[in-house]
Order: structure tokens, then sequence, then C-alpha cells
């Protein structure tokens, strides 16, 4: 009983402190991107502004051109979800269902994917890009973080569809079924905790992804959020209040939803990350 | 159900497979009295093709030519490159910033871990006492690590800044001056500031991995403890802990594996300055073929790159295996 009554209050007396530390960044932003540049510059942290200048966001979105990165993200992130579950849900199928010659050699092939990072490749990633003339194109990125995603994708879809009974798929056959319609109309269907975590797990590695695009996208208009931001707060490095503002923007999005989202959130990536 | 469908279903064609996991004697006597799951590799790579096609190109094949290019003398895109041996590597063992780049990778790695891994046991520790409260703090606490690294970047520079950034500022704000440092550009305290930015996105994740390992030590054996009078200190040494290895050796290989992949955070903040001494792996490789034009190095330095992720990935995994 005693366990169960026991308050909460002495450990959140002790969390407060590395807490302020630990979200007060986030505070100090909000409240700078709504101050004067005037307001900025007597470098006290925890002034409040005057009146808040929501002008900073106006300004910020409309010279960073923030509506169009963060479309340029969203396509980029549902375009590498969709071809994701639909190579790596059939891949995974046949390594936990199918038994093929070869299994094994396809296995390590996947490994050494899943092990070398991608700036370790980079070079002829480059130079493959700029021969199928996808440079500065969102495909090209697209497919490129894609290619990679696969073996984590695969194992993770594997390690679930082996925990499907054979059984299961032993009465579907027997009843006619081919391995398409059982992959579709049952295996899918009961995988939510997978593909919740692969779509978690793929969507925040392509939202967050800098090294690919700073590399492959030149042109503002096919940039990624998290370049653009970078570029954007590179070329206005004097301009406070447009850097506090565009970073807040940058934020907010993902921010937003996973606060929308937090528990499916927090459930997905634990389970992508320790099933993966 | 369709019946017409089964005629599609291949008998014959299909070999017995070697990695297929053990499985009961009645279920593999089924099978082959149904001439059911004979799969032949024709039918298996309709399923595979489209993953590896894709992999295959953006992923393997890369992996190939950089070895290749790596005993090249490439150099500039449009240049014939020419075999030349162990040229390149030996070129990077005579370069000094190549042993700056590696050893400071080594302390990146070990302060990632410590850092990140640290704070993330610690709260995990904290919130899995709460009851009411835990989902928020779990939730408040894990923020930071939605926000994407090059914008974690981008606002670490200015909490940084040296005079009207949050740690400056505030310093002077409550009259600590003295305390004041140029976190960014002085050349013994940049690692460890860029560091700190990096910590701060990852260890949300590292918390979450504790918590969900928290959860599955038996309760029992607090209550076994607690009989025994054992204190906090004891219960943490020798429930908790041991309760926790596999979920440790897990959280420290991908903190490893993380940390050797930091690039974003240096980018932004410091692109590896100054005098190098925030210069990392992967920034070196980016300046090496993207702004010196040397791919050929940089092919090789990338080999090298490899085999350090290769050899922590098969460490850790023996690790595992040989715990009880």
């Amino acid at each position: 009983m005693s366990e169960r009554s026991r308050s909460d209050w002495p450990i959140v007396a002790g969390l407060a402190i590395p807490s302020i530390f630990l979200l007060g960044p986030f505070v100090w932003l909000i409240l700078s991107s709504l101050k004067t540049e005037d307001e900025i510059a007597t470098a006290n942290p925890f002034a409040m502004p005057q009146m808040a200048m929501y002008q900073n966001y106006l300004d910020a979105w409309r010279i960073g051109g923030f509506g169009e990165l963060i479309i340029n993200s969203a396509i980029n992130v549902v375009a590498v979800l969709l071809l994701t579950i639909a190579i790596c849900a059939p891949a995974g199928y046949a390594f936990a269902k199918m038994r093929f010659r070869g299994a094994n050699i396809v296995f390590y092939a996947l490994i050494l994917g899943l092990t070398v990072p991608i700036q370790a490749i980079i070079v002829p990633l480059y130079q493959l890009l700029s021969g199928l003339g996808l440079l500065d194109s969102l495909l090209g990125v697209t497919l490129a973080q894609t290619g990679n995603g696969v073996p984590f994708g695969v194992f993770l879809m594997r390690n679930f569809f082996r925990t499907v009974p054979d059984e299961l798929v032993e009465a579907a056959k027997i009843d006619g079924c081919s391995h398409w319609r059982i992959l579709t109309r049952i295996f899918l269907p009961v995988s939510q905790p997978a593909l919740l975590a692969l779509v978690v797990i793929s969507a925040m590695s392509t939202w967050n992804d800098f090294f690919l695009p700073l590399v492959v996208l030149i042109s503002p208009e096919a940039q990624t959020l998290p370049l653009g931001l970078v570029r954007f707060a590179g070329s206005y490095t004097t301009d406070h209040r447009l850097v506090f503002a565009g970073t807040v923007i940058s934020f907010l999005p993902i921010v937003l939803l996973y606060i929308a989202t937090q528990r499916r959130f927090t459930e997905g990536l634990t389970q992508g990350a320790l099933k993966g | 159900m369709n019946a017409a469908a089964s005629r599609t279903v291949p008998a014959g064609q299909a070999r017995p497979e070697r990695m297929v996991p053990p499985m009961p004697l009645a279920s593999r006597q089924m099978r082959r009295n149904r001439d059911v799951g004979h799969d032949g590799m024709a039918r298996a790579a309709l399923f595979l093709a489209p993953a590896l096609a894709i992999y295959g190109l953006f992923t393997l094949v890369p992996i190939g030519a950089t070895l290749g290019l790596s005993v090249t003398d490439a150099a500039g895109l449009n240049s014939v490159a020419r075999f030349n041996g162990a040229a390149n590597y030996v070129s990077l063992a005579g370069d000094p910033i190549f042993w700056t780049a590696l050893r400071q990778t080594v302390v990146w790695l070990v302060l990632h871990v410590l850092l990140a891994g640290g704070v993330g046991f610690a709260l995990a520790l904290a919130i899995a006492q709460l009851r009411a409260t835990q989902v928020f703090f779990r939730s408040a606490l894990f923020l930071p690590h939605v926000v994407s690294l090059a914008v974690v970047g981008v606002i670490w520079a200015k909490i940084y800044d040296p005079f009207f950034g949050l740690i400056n500022g505030g310093l002077h704000a409550i009259g600590l001056d003295s305390l004041a440092r140029g976190w960014l550009s002085e050349p013994a305290l940049v690692l460890f500031s860029v560091n700190v930015a990096s910590s701060w996105q990852g260890f949300g994740l590292y918390m979450l991995l504790f918590l969900a390992g928290l959860q599955n030590i038996d309760h029992s054996l607090y209550d076994a403890a607690e009989i025994d009078g054992a204190s906090p200190w004891r219960k943490l040494l020798h429930v908790t802990i041991p309760g926790l290895r596999d979920v440790m050796t897990f959280v420290v290989s991908l903190a490893l594996i993380n940390g050797l992949k930091g690039f974003a955070t240096i980018w932004v903040m410091t692109q590896g300055g100054p005098f190098y001494r925030s210069e990392l792996l992967t920034t070196y490789i980016y300046k090496l073929a993207f702004q010196f034009q040397e791919q050929g190095r940089a092919a090789a330095l990338c080999v090298i790159l490899s085999l350090i992720a290769i050899a922590i990935t098969i460490v850790f995994n023996r690790w595992r295996e040989k715990q009880p």
C-alpha cells in the first residue's frame, strides 16, 4: 500500500532543476524570437519582450521561404515512408516466411549496409546521383535515403512477421491464398505495431537528415527544412530576430506533431529501436 | 479466399533451404505432406527484388565503389582516376589532421556516451519512481530529441553566442561575467561545447530505452531487497543495474554508433574549427571530398570510418552473446 500512496513530490522537486536546464533553451528561443533587435542586444536572457514581435515570424517566413521548405520536407518524408513500406514489407515477409536459397548472403549484405554510416559512402553516391541526373533533386535524396533505410526496415518487418504463427500461413495456403494475399490481407493488418515503429523511425530520420541534402541539394527550391534553416542562419548572421523566429518555425511542426501523437510516437520509437 | 489462386502456388521447383530456424517436427511434417512452404528463389525474388534493387544501387554498390576509389588517385570529378595502391592510406597516415580528427572522434564518442547516456540513465531512474506525473516528465524531457541535429546546431550556436547568448548573457545577468567563455572559439573547449549540444538532442532516446528496461525488471526483486533492509544505493547496485544490463549494452552501442555518425552539429556550429580542434572523421571526409576535391583520399578515410563502425558492431554483438 505504501508503494501506491507515495507522493511524487520529492522526486518532482529533484527533477525541477535538471528540467529547467534541459528545457530552458526552448523557452529562451521562443522569448527571443518575440523580441526586437535592440532588446536582443541588451543580452539579458531573463528579460521578457516589451511587446510580442509577431512581425519577426512574418519576416522570417517570407525571407526564408519556410513555406516551401516545410512542403519539401513533407514531400520527402511521405515519399520515403510510402516507398519504404512498399518495399520492406514484402522483403521482410520473404525472410520471415519463405524459404529460398541464398538467404544467408542477402542477410549479410543487409547487415553490412546497416553498419556502414552514410558518410562513408558519400563519394560514389554523389557520383551515382550525378550520373543519374538526380543531383539537386528531392527525388535523388528520397531514393538514396530509402535505399539506406532498407536494412532497418526489412529487419524490423522480418522480426515482427516471425512472431506470426506459421499455422496461419499454412491454413491460408490450404485455402488457396497466394503469398501476396497472405501478406496484404493477413500480415499487414496485424502488423500495426511494427508499421508504427517503421513510420516513426523512418519519418524522424528523413525529416532530420542533414548530411545527404547538404551534399546533394543546391538550389533554394529543392532544399529541405534543416538545410534551409542552416543556410538562412548563415545568410542573416546579424539579424538575430530573424534567425530566432526561423529556428522556432523549424522545430515547431515536429514538436506539435510529437505532442499530438506522443503516446504512439514514443511507443513506435522504443519498439523500433529495441526490435530493429 | 479465391480457390483458383491455389494453382499459382508452385509445388515442385523449390529446394529446401538451410537457414530456416528449427521448427517443431509436427509442423515440419505438415509442410512436407501438403507441399506448402516450398518457395523457390524465383518466388522469393519477387518479394525481395524491389528492396534489393534500391538498396543495392544506393548503398551496396557505393560501399564497393568506395573500396575501389580508395586505391585510386581520383581528384576532381572530371579527371580520370588511376590505380595508386595504398598511396591514399599512406598519405592519411602521415597527415596530422587525420590523427587529430581520429583522436577527437574517440573523445567525441566517449563524451556522447557519458553525457547523453548518463543523463538519460539518471533521468530514467528518477522518472521511473513517479506515478501521476510520469507521463508528463517523460514526454517533456524527450522534447529535445525530436529537434533535428542541424536545427540543434543553429540553436546552440545562439546559446553559445559570446555576447547575447543564453549562457554568457545569463552569467552576465547574475553578475558572474568572469565565468563567460568563448565556448566555440576557445580550442580547448570547442569539442566539449558542441558535444553538449549533440548530447542534449540525444539523451531523450536513451532515457526512453532505459525506462522501457526498468519496466521489465521483476518488481518482486525490489520487494525482496526491501525486506532484507537494503539501502536505495544497494538496490540500485544489486537489482537495477544488473536488470538493465541488456539495455545498457544496447544503449552504449547505439550511442557509440550515433556518435560516430555525428556531423550536423559540428558542421553547423564550427565546421571543424578553430584550428581543426573540433574536426571529426565525418567532417574531414566532407572537406576532402567536396571542398579539397581529393576523392581518393576521402574514400580511404571512408573505409577507415566503416571499419570502425563494423568493429564497434562486432564487439558489441559478441559481448551481448557472451552475457548469460
